[in-house]
């Protein structure tokens, strides 16, 4: 037998896969796409009623936007943060507002220098490492078949989702700021999906597969 | 005469031809050693999705296993950030290990050097061609030949110093 032959018989088995290469394939294609592919070019006869597809999205925007502004307290804020000593010290204070995994610790973060940013931002980030820290414990618990550590990191996300994330108006400027009733620290989504989609990938790591969360720890994580 | 009319092709149709590879890529980065083979295939089919215009529409494997390869290497670059590394997990994680259902085999494998390693597993576990293999390594066609020539050769003196048991010389191995 050759050293080639004798390779191949040692090959493992295949993986099993336990992902839904529809639900995968439905996910993946619902982002966007590559640029440099030209989308097939459509008939004439379409045009009408794409423009009053986008001429309807745009007033639903707009209105939404301005149901945001107006009635649900969504406003901007202009003041800048520009001192690394205070954005520092809201971090901090963030910190003490939410929790990391046992054995973690706090990274230490700070302001670029010559750097300004907004003072909702260093509480963002702080909820942005708690979110990404449990994540990856997770991931770990559900591979060490943990159930406890399961059941923690599940609760600690879903409390992350529930009082420190909040989603923007949709069409919202960046220098969006939520209601003076929500308490920071808070991190803002854009209205395009994302929070769905992390609690869609929360949903399927309670129910046994980490693959989405372990995409999302590899991706932002680890965050020391 | 008329030129028959035919539709253009829409992104999700050729992406749907490059995903169909999904599980050969899950595969692959399960034989590298891989935590989380689905996560890696996933993130491969999603990069692939974003640069499908960079994706060979005939024989996208190449470049899917290129793709993997790098996240398989962030994936260990990751684990190593993640754990204080003792000095003999850190040699353990400069390198991709290979999994394969003998402990011998594996450990000639590890011998090898990993260029060596990759051009031998490419084409007997991923079922590649010497021209798709020498695409996923980015060497010429005859360099990858060469290349895998002198791999057999290594690694059939790694099998013999593998298996003190077997007493053939190492020339005969080598002759096949």
């Amino acid at each position: 037998m050759n050293e080639l032959e004798l390779i191949r018989q040692m090959k493992t088995s295949d993986v099993d896969l336990t992902l839904d290469p529809h639900a995968l394939f439905t996910r993946i294609v619902a982002g966007p796409g590559d640029p440099g592919l030209e989308a097939p070019r459509r008939s004439r006869r379409r045009r009408p009623g794409m423009i009053a597809v986008a001429v309807a999205l745009g007033v639903a925007v707009t209105a939404g936007t301005a149901f945001g502004f107006g009635i649900l307290g969504w406003h901007t804020d202009n003041s800048i943060l520009k001192s690394p000593r205070e954005w520092r010290a809201l971090y901090r204070t963030a910190t003490h507002e939410l929790t990391l995994p046992p054995g973690e610790h706090w990274p230490h973060r700070t302001l670029a220098p010559n750097t300004v940013t907004s003072r909702n931002e260093p509480g963002g980030m702080a909820v942005g490492i708690s979110q990404v820290s449990w994540e990856c414990y997770w991931v770990g618990r559900i591979r060490a078949h943990d159930v406890p550590g399961e059941k923690r990191a599940q609760a600690a996300l879903a409390d992350i989702v529930r009082h420190h994330i909040v989603v923007a108006p949709p069409g919202s400027p960046e220098n969006v700021a939520p209601p003076a009733s929500v308490k920071p620290p808070f991190e803002i989504y854009a209205s395009d999906g994302g929070l769905q989609f992390d609690k869609r990938t929360y949903a399927q790591a309670a129910a046994g597969n980490p693959a989405g969360i372990a995409q999302s720890c590899r991706a932002n994580g680890p965050v020391s | 005469m008329r030129t028959p009319r035919t539709t253009p092709e829409t992104p999700e149709a050729r992406f749907g031809r490059v995903f169909d590879h999904l599980e050969a890529v899950a595969n692959y980065a399960a034989r590298r050693g891989s935590d989380d083979p689905e996560g890696i295939a996933a993130e491969t089919m999603a990069i692939a999705w974003r640069r499908l215009s960079s994706v060979p529409d005939r024989e996208p494997r190449p470049w899917l296993f290129v793709t993997a390869r790098n996240l398989l290497m962030a994936e260990r670059r990751a684990a190593g950030r993640q754990t204080p590394l003792r000095p003999e997990r850190a040699d353990a994680l400069a390198e991709p290990p290979v999994e394969s259902s003998d402990p011998v085999v594996t450990a000639a494998l590890m011998q090898l050097a990993p260029a060596d390693r990759e051009a031998l597993t490419l084409i007997a576990w991923d079922d590649l061609t010497t021209a798709q293999a020498a695409a996923t390594l980015g060497i010429s066609p005859v360099a990858f030949r060469v290349r895998l020539h002198r791999a057999r050769r290594r690694l059939a003196r790694a099998l013999a110093d593998h298996r003190p048991t077997d007493r053939r010389p190492v020339a005969e191995l080598e002759s096949r």
